[in-house]
């Protein structure tokens, strides 16, 4: 479960870089659902989200502004890792996969996690592949 | 020289010389072989002049001189690195750039993919310079271009927001399994191909163009490009250039039992189609048959 929490102690840690999007509205029911979760028509930059997924690491979402266009534009995603130690590439990809799964949940209508899974098993993404599920 | 190390199975199919200009402000990536009047040779999303290595040698041994440009973005061409530096009129600029840099007069336009909104918008602004138009697994008007670009699973889903970035950038899945599954002869493409379209996006950054271009499809009047594809749509339906219609019969994105009439619609004049094997990359299953096709229509021109 993925859940929204307090921003963590950064003492010993480092924001790795893992994903950014800089068009978060291009379907604006995607921009919405973070303005919501976040409450950034409040907070707007202020402060990043934090979320800590069910691997137990959490991430923080740095939204960013764009002169004329609705706020958030664009968000980047980055791990709260340990300062000097290399990332765990595969977890990561796991992780993200979970927050866009999370994400897509959230956006819901016409966005489903089942849309989304079986794209992924279309593209043979592993964080979306197992031994049950159809091959395409 | 390019910085990108291409495997040795990719330089034995393109031994052409790299040529760089700077165009609209890009550093783009172009071959020039041959002479004679000029073919173009256009890609789209998400290839580069690869996909035209069949069409080098029957052209320039029939008398032509073939000019492809790898789209800023894509093959060997500078990358930019925020989506906000692509848009179709900057690229209908940058190809505007480079062929009036080469300073080409009565040149064929060879157009697939986004190579048609790209390459006809140069075309429909620089008519003087152009002889006549190739046409394939293309569009040219404002709505979605099939049903296909209106579905969330997989397209649109795809490109969404941070699924783009993750699907097509992280696992590069449009340059490696999408056009996979968009050829006919998988396993030839596999043997032969693909590693062509990986090698030149290697790192999740380079293959930022592969969800933009998605993005720039309009699904409604509201869209970003609806009014430059609405200008295509009414140029196109003015424009009396020769043109030829070549689709791939297994096509089942650019359905040609629609693709092909609309065309008609516009330009009643056109020439075919021809259907060869092909879905949506036709160029990777019939290149050498589509050359024919194409030297064929050319010579009838002269």
């Amino acid at each position: 479960m993925i859940t929204v929490v307090p921003q963590p102690s950064l003492d010993g840690k480092r924001l790795a870089f893992v994903l950014t999007e800089d068009r978060l509205g291009h379907y604006p029911e995607f921009r919405a659902f973070f303005a919501r979760i976040f409450d950034l028509d409040r907070v707007g930059l202020t402060r990043p989200g934090y979320l800590q997924v069910p691997s137990g690491t959490v991430y923080a979402l740095i939204f960013i502004g764009r002169s004329g266009e609705p706020f958030p534009s664009g968000v980047e995603v980055h791990g709260v890792v340990s300062a000097l130690e290399p990332i765990d590439e595969a977890g990561v990809d796991r992780d993200l996969w979970s927050i866009l799964r999370w994400m897509i949940e959230g956006v819901g209508g016409e966005w489903t996690a089942d849309a989304m899974e079986a794209t992924g098993r279309l593209f043979r993404v592993p964080a979306s592949m197992d031994a049950d599920r159809p091959r395409f | 020289m390019t910085s990108i190390d291409l495997p040795d199975i990719v330089r034995r199919q393109w031994p052409f010389r790299p040529r760089f200009a700077c165009v609209n402000c890009w550093r783009m990536h172009y071959v020039d072989e041959g002479s004679g009047n000029p073919v173009v040779l256009l890609h789209g999303n998400p290839t580069w002049g690869f996909l035209y290595r069949d069409f080098v040698a029957p052209l320039t041994a029939a008398g032509y001189r073939v000019i492809i440009p790898d789209m800023i973005g894509f093959g060997l061409s500078e990358k930019p690195s925020r989506e906000q530096a692509h848009s179709l009129d900057g690229h209908i600029a940058n190809l505007t750039a480079l062929l009036r840099g080469l300073d080409l007069h009565r040149a064929t336009l060879v157009c697939h993919d986004w190579g048609g909104p790209t390459g006809l918008g140069f075309a429909l602004s620089n008519i003087a310079r152009v002889k006549a138009l190739v046409l394939m697994s293309t569009w040219a008007w404002p709505l979605p271009p099939a049903e296909f670009h209106t579905r969330i699973f997989p397209w649109r889903m795809m490109h969404a927001p941070l699924l783009g970035p993750y699907l097509l950038g992280r696992h590069n899945a449009l340059a490696g399994r999408g056009i996979y599954l968009s050829v006919v002869d998988r396993k030839r493409f596999q043997e032969r191909a693909q590693a062509a379209y990986e090698a030149v996006l290697p790192d999740p950054a380079s293959r930022l163009l592969t969800w933009t271009w998605p993005r720039w499809i309009p699904l409604d009047a509201s869209a970003r490009a609806f009014d430059r594809f609405a200008w295509l749509e009414r140029e196109l339906r003015a424009c009396s250039l020769p043109a030829l219609l070549i689709w791939g019969r297994e096509d089942d994105v650019f359905d040609p039992s629609v693709f092909i009439p609309r065309f008609r619609q516009l330009l009643p004049h056109a020439e075919g189609p021809h259907l060869v094997t092909g879905r949506h990359f036709l160029q990777e299953d019939s290149g050498p048959e589509i050359a024919a096709h194409i030297i064929d229509f050319l010579r009838r021109l002269a």
